[in-house]
């Protein structure tokens, strides 16, 4: 018979149940394979000898220092650099849907046309929650379809004065800029971006299902009910645009609006916070919302963020800080317009930074 | 905008076309199962990371690359163990080929030399260290991985897997990595 490959000779050695018994005979009794046997060997013995490294890993220590990373990629996408921030802002769990929210705290208001709104923010108040349940809280088009209808669109423009042409807003300017913090910002802008979102039985079933639940029976009129959500239009002035996390942000919007076609939102709201797909503090917290569809909430960890009510030139403010000191941002709104300052600062560099904002 | 991060997700994307002709999927979110498979998969990635690089703290940093682009991939939770090793293989032979490893390598070789005893063996250990990475940067990649993985403790169905190799020629495989480390080996010895 053909003597063995050099790789069934190689497998002998780790695995000698894996080579073939007719293999195995035929090496025995053929004095040219032992001796190739024997040279595979060496190189075997040479080659783990080489690798070989003291193991034993620190795995708490580790876990650690991964969480704090993952934290870290996920608090500047949230509170800093717009372009990426303001669309996960959109979709991320953890910042979750102010369209699920808008819903939830959604009460009547005036009526527009067709349309009813539903929601519009007067307030900003921060729903905290272990990083653990802001996870699971649901996407919106995990309830029924989200289509853009105006999509969110962010350029980079020349300046300022192109900054607030295509916004419509003031442009807020620093007067004095924190330490470490230099140059001519970055000027982003972005028109209004609109969403129509319709409410699917079906998606939402699927959705609880996926995580082995099951839902109550809709209220009457909700499938196939639609809701019409507005943000912006923005603009933003970023220091260290080209940075992995930007020195500092100052971004200006027109605060989220929610609509719908009438249907009853008491009914609506009551049933979706009934859920259990919702974690139950987060729950408890947006139905303290719910009496006057004008609060945004603000989603944080409670592992990584502190919220303080602070003012800015007096208008009340949220100050939001990270445990561990790498990140401040603080937001508040002036009538329809929420504004915001971030970095890798101290929250009394964002405060001061904030306090000190004018046009100039 | 993560050097890093992108690094280990372009060649876990590598290894995931060449298995299933199509990139890593990421849905952005964190997955729910992290702290699980974290816990169970850290000891092993850190040691595939650290046979190809010769160094603790440097394989701890390539598993917490890996680990992150994990994070937000969909990789089925079955597939994880695998997956983790030939991202952490592949990340570690991409910073050994790159210059990224040299000012963490003079750091630990630095702390090397304060532990042992004799500052002679110490020179002669890190010298063997250099050669063994530099005949491992030279293989072939798909030979080193299966090196590697193999030397890490994976079975041969494993790295089978893992490489989209039949098990047959996971031997041929490392049987051929293992010669050709040992010529690298001796052509530096005798050139030195």
């Amino acid at each position: 018979m053909r003597h063995p490959t050099d790789g069934t000779l190689r497998r002998l050695l780790d695995e000698p149940a894996g080579v073939a018994d007719a293999d195995r005979a035929h090496i025995a009794g053929c004095q040219r394979c032992r001796a190739e046997l024997a040279a595979v060997r060496r190189d075997a013995d040479a080659a783990a000898d080489a690798l070989h490294v003291e193991t034993g890993a620190d795995v708490d220590g580790a876990w650690r220092r991964l969480s704090h990373a993952v934290a870290a990629e996920e608090r500047p996408r949230a509170a800093a650099a717009p372009r990426r921030g303001w669309r996960t802002w959109l979709r991320s769990p953890a910042v979750a849907a102010v369209g699920v929210a808008a819903v939830l705290v959604g009460a009547g208001a005036a009526a527009a046309g067709d349309w009813l709104q539903v929601f519009r923010t007067e307030r900003i108040a921060p729903v905290t929650a272990p990083e653990a349940d802001l996870v699971k809280i649901p996407e919106l088009d995990q309830f029924g379809d989200l289509v853009p209808t105006e999509k969110l669109d962010i350029q980079r423009v020349a300046d300022a004065a192109a900054a607030a042409k295509a916004s419509g807003l003031t442009v807020p300017e620093p007067g004095a800029l924190p330490r470490g913090v230099a140059g001519e910002p970055t000027y982003y802008a972005g028109a209004r971006a609109s969403a129509l979102f319709t409410y699917r039985a079906d998606k939402a079933e699927q959705t609880a299902r996926s995580r082995g639940q099951t839902l109550p029976p809709p209220p009457p009129g909700l499938d196939g009910s639609q809701f019409r959500l507005t943000a912006g239009p923005g603009c933003a002035a970023v220091w260290g645009a080209d940075r992995p996390y930007p020195a500092l942000i100052v971004a200006r919007a027109v605060a989220p609006t929610a609509y719908s076609t009438g249907v009853p939102f008491a009914t609506a709201r009551d049933y979706l916070l009934s859920l259990p797909i919702l974690p139950a503090n987060v729950a408890a917290q947006l139905r303290n919302f719910s009496s006057d569809g004008t609060t945004l909430p603000l989603f944080m960890s409670v592992e990584h963020m502190t919220s303080t009510a602070t003012d800015v030139r007096g208008v009340p403010a949220t100050l939001l800080t990270s445990k561990d000191e790498t990140m401040a941002a603080v937001v508040w709104l002036e009538g329809t317009v929420v504004t915001a300052v971030a970095g890798p600062l101290s929250g009394d560099e964002v405060l001061s930074v904030a306090r000190g904002l004018g046009p100039r | 905008m993560d050097v890093e991060g992108q690094s280990a997700a372009v060649l876990a994307g590598g290894y995931q076309a060449e298995r299933k002709g199509g990139a890593v999927v990421t849905n952005g979110a964190v997955r729910a199962d992290l702290e699980q498979v974290f816990r169970s998969a850290y000891p092993r990635v850190v040691a595939v990371a650290a046979r190809v690089l010769g160094s603790r703290s440097e394989a701890e940093d390539v598993a917490q690359e890996v680990f992150l682009t994990f994070c937000r991939s969909t990789v089925p939770a079955a597939e994880a163990p695998g997956w983790l090793s030939v991202a952490a293989a592949h990340t570690a032979l991409n910073h050994l080929r790159s210059g990224r490893r040299r000012a963490s390598r003079e750091v630990a070789a630095g702390n090397g030399t304060t532990v042992l005893p004799d500052v002679a063996d110490a020179v002669v250990t890190l010298d063997e260290r250099r050669r063994v990475r530099a005949a491992l940067a030279k293989l072939p990649k798909r030979q080193a991985v299966a090196l590697v993985l193999r030397h890490s403790g994976l079975s041969y169905a494993e790295v089978a897997a893992a490489l989209d190799l039949s098990p047959g020629s996971v031997g041929t495989t490392v049987r051929r990595a293992e010669s050709a480390l040992r010529e690298e080996l001796n052509r530096h010895a005798s050139s030195d």
